[in-house]
């Protein structure tokens, strides 16, 4: 019945000649073994079937022992078959060499070759060998079904023990090459199949062969460039934003009208161009930094001198200054402070005189509202109404044109609400000043160039700083008590660049960095093993400067700050 | 960049730091040195923290005399310790 099967199975040439060898009568000692080996034929002979395999299994490591002894009457018989070359074993030998699927399953070729042959043990290991040997010259391997292979691989292994106990009896050179050959299946150690191994499994299956995927090799230095497009593309958006501030137009625009308004003060009288002179060299050595509007500075300077020449009796000269407010463009505005200047010069002008003091007050109301509008600058300005110029006003007026120089700083450093009181110069002409703490403060000393300036910023920045220890202390404060903060905190600064020097030159710097920075934290105690300095600007820095100061990857593969 | 340095205007940073006025005092002390963009931050940071630590100070003071309200005598002795600490 395997016989039949494997027969149906197979109708090949192979298939037929087998049906020939079994039912011709061999004249090889077959039939002495027949017992054994039709024992072992029909163990072997069922293809195709798990079964089968399993069977074989079992019996091959049953029969391990017959099989020895079978082997060696197998190859005593094959080395005796082969010499004598009759059409028999001329048969044998084609189907021997019949093609085999694969080296994989040289099992199912080897079962349905193995089924008629004589000597089963030696034609299975022969037949393997030759059949692996001769793959590539005869007929494409037959597809098999995958559990074949599975099986085969098994029963490969099994028999690859037999096989390896035949090859230590001393298998004949004819088999081992066979055998060695059939090992290579398995193992692929001993190769000596010189059909490429690889061929035959991808003829085997097509359709799993893998092809190299085909992959455009990305273009970095594009992906990069396309990138910073878009960055760039980004950031133009920010810098127009910060442009359209109401402020910076009219800083712009400020500029030149400062400089036409200067000439328009040299028009007005010769005491305006001294005045204006003197402001204006006073206000270059000042060399202040902050902005606050060169066009507001220049709206007081026009309000003080329009005060003037009131005071004076110059009503041309000040409609004059009034044309020049009038033509000055909005005001950005240092704020608050302006507009309570604005407010200070309007309650003068008022009082000066009422029929032109109305119309430019109307003016200068809607200046102070343009002003109100757009000046909603920084809350620090509301500090600085102390106008602790109790005289500067001049010299604070006098730093708006070179304020106006400024601008561009300006713009830049925008978060600088400390803004100097530049701003509050008709103050000073005004005789009636709001009572503000730091004029009390302020001694009254000469003016010197260059002190001043030192003093109220210094005061302003100090008094920053005494608020947020109002705030930390969680409790009602006297006012002597907040002196005596900032008078702390002078020290403390004298201290923190002392310190800061000797870390930079110890360093071999001259510029203060933030490992400087870190180092004295550290020594302070404030930055510990514990506690690192992330930590701390996590804590206490708002979210803005956190970003600049503590590396962050963002998209791109870039890291900001670079580092 | 990933980012732009300055903060556009619709970001109102509350509690921003003077950086105007801590590198004006920086120079003024130190003419022949130089801070740095970030640094500046990093000294207003110390500050904070030292403000910080002396009004805490203050406040033990205060609490210690069964003072609801911090006076100069409280600061003064607070400044002296917390100066000496952070000395550096």
């Amino acid at each position: 019945m395997a016989d039949s099967y494997s027969r149906d199975s197979e109708p090949t040439t192979r298939t037929l000649l087998r049906r020939v060898l079994d039912t011709a009568d061999p004249r090889t000692p077959r039939r002495p073994r027949s017992a054994r080996t039709d024992v072992q034929r029909a163990l072997l002979q069922t293809p195709s079937s798990r079964r089968l395999r399993s069977q074989t299994k079992t019996t091959a490591r049953r029969c391990s022992n017959r099989a020895r002894s079978v082997d060696r009457l197998a190859r005593v018989q094959a080395s005796g078959h082969l010499e004598e070359q009759t059409p028999r074993t001329l048969l044998k030998n084609i189907l021997l060499t019949a093609p085999e699927s694969s080296i994989l399953m040289p099992e199912s070729v080897v079962k349905p070759v193995l089924a008629p042959q004589v000597v089963q043990a030696s034609r299975r290991e022969s037949s393997r060998g030759s059949l692996e040997l001769q793959l590539p010259e005869l007929e494409p391997p037959t597809t098999l079904a995958p559990g074949l292979l599975a099986l085969g691989r098994r029963k490969q292994r099994l028999r690859l023990s037999v096989f390896q106990q035949g090859v230590d009896l001393g298998l004949p050179p004819s088999q081992e090459p066979h055998g060695n050959a059939d090992a290579s299946s398995l193992t692929s150690s001993l190769n000596l199949t010189f059909a490429t191994p690889l061929q035959t499994q991808s003829v085997k299956r097509p359709g799993l062969a893998r092809r190299p995927p085909t992959r455009r090799a990305v273009d970095v230095g594009t992906f990069l460039q396309d990138l910073r497009d878009t960055s760039l593309a980004l950031a133009p958006p920010d810098t127009v934003l910060e442009d359209t501030q109401p402020f910076s137009q009219p800083l712009v625009g400020r500029s030149p009208s400062v400089h036409h308004s200067l000439p328009c003060c040299s028009h007005s009288g010769a005491k305006d161009v001294e005045r204006a002179a003197s402001r204006r060299t006073w206000s270059s050595g000042l060399g202040l930094q902050n902005n606050s509007a060169g066009k507001a500075a220049q709206l007081l300077a026009g309000n003080v001198e329009e005060v003037d020449a009131l005071a004076m009796g110059f009503p041309n000269i000040s409609s004059n200054i009034f044309g020049e407010d009038g033509v000055e463009p909005l005001q950005n505005g240092v704020g608050e402070e302006a507009e309570e200047r604005m407010e200070e010069s309007l309650r003068e002008v008022e009082k000066a005189a009422e029929a032109q003091g109305s119309a430019r007050a109307e003016e200068l109301e809607g200046h102070i509202e343009v002003t109100k509008a757009e000046g909603s600058w920084g809350a620090v300005e509301a500090k600085e109404p102390e106008g602790s110029s109790g005289d500067g006003d001049t010299s604070g007026r006098i730093a708006s044109p070179e304020l106006a120089s400024s601008t561009p700083e300006f713009l830049r450093a925008r978060r600088l609400q400390f803004l100097e009181p530049a701003p509050p110069p008709s103050s000073a002409v005004l005789p009636s000043e709001p009572p503000e703490p730091l004029s009390a403060r302020l001694p009254p000393k000469p003016r010197i160039p260059g002190s001043r300036p030192r003093q109220d910023p210094y005061k302003t920045g100090l008094n920053h700083y005494a608020k947020l220890f109002n705030f930390y202390a969680k409790m009602p404060m006297e006012k002597k008590a907040v002196e005596m903060v900032e008078k702390c905190l002078d020290k403390y600064f004298q201290h923190l660049c002392d310190d800061l020097e000797v870390f930079a030159a110890h360093a071999g710097r001259k510029t203060v960095r933030p490992e400087d920075l870190e180092l004295l934290m550290r020594r302070q105690g404030l930055v510990s093993d514990q506690v690192s300095l992330h930590v701390l600007v996590e804590r206490h820095l708002p979210l803005e400067y956190r970003q600049q100061l503590i590396p962050c990857a963002f998209s791109g593969n870039t890291v900001f700050p670079a580092q | 960049m990933a980012l732009s340095t300055t903060v556009s205007q619709k970001k109102l940073i509350k509690r921003k730091a003077p950086r105007g006025f801590l590198k004006r005092v920086f120079k003024q002390r130190k003419p022949h040195l130089r801070l740095e963009t970030n640094s500046d931050l990093l000294v207003h940071l110390n500050c904070l923290l030292f403000v910080h630590r002396l009004a805490e100070e203050a406040r033990t003071n205060a609490c210690e005399n069964k003072c609801g309200v911090i006076k100069k005598e409280h600061v003064l002795a607070a400044a002296k310790v917390i100066l000496k600490k952070s000395r550096g």
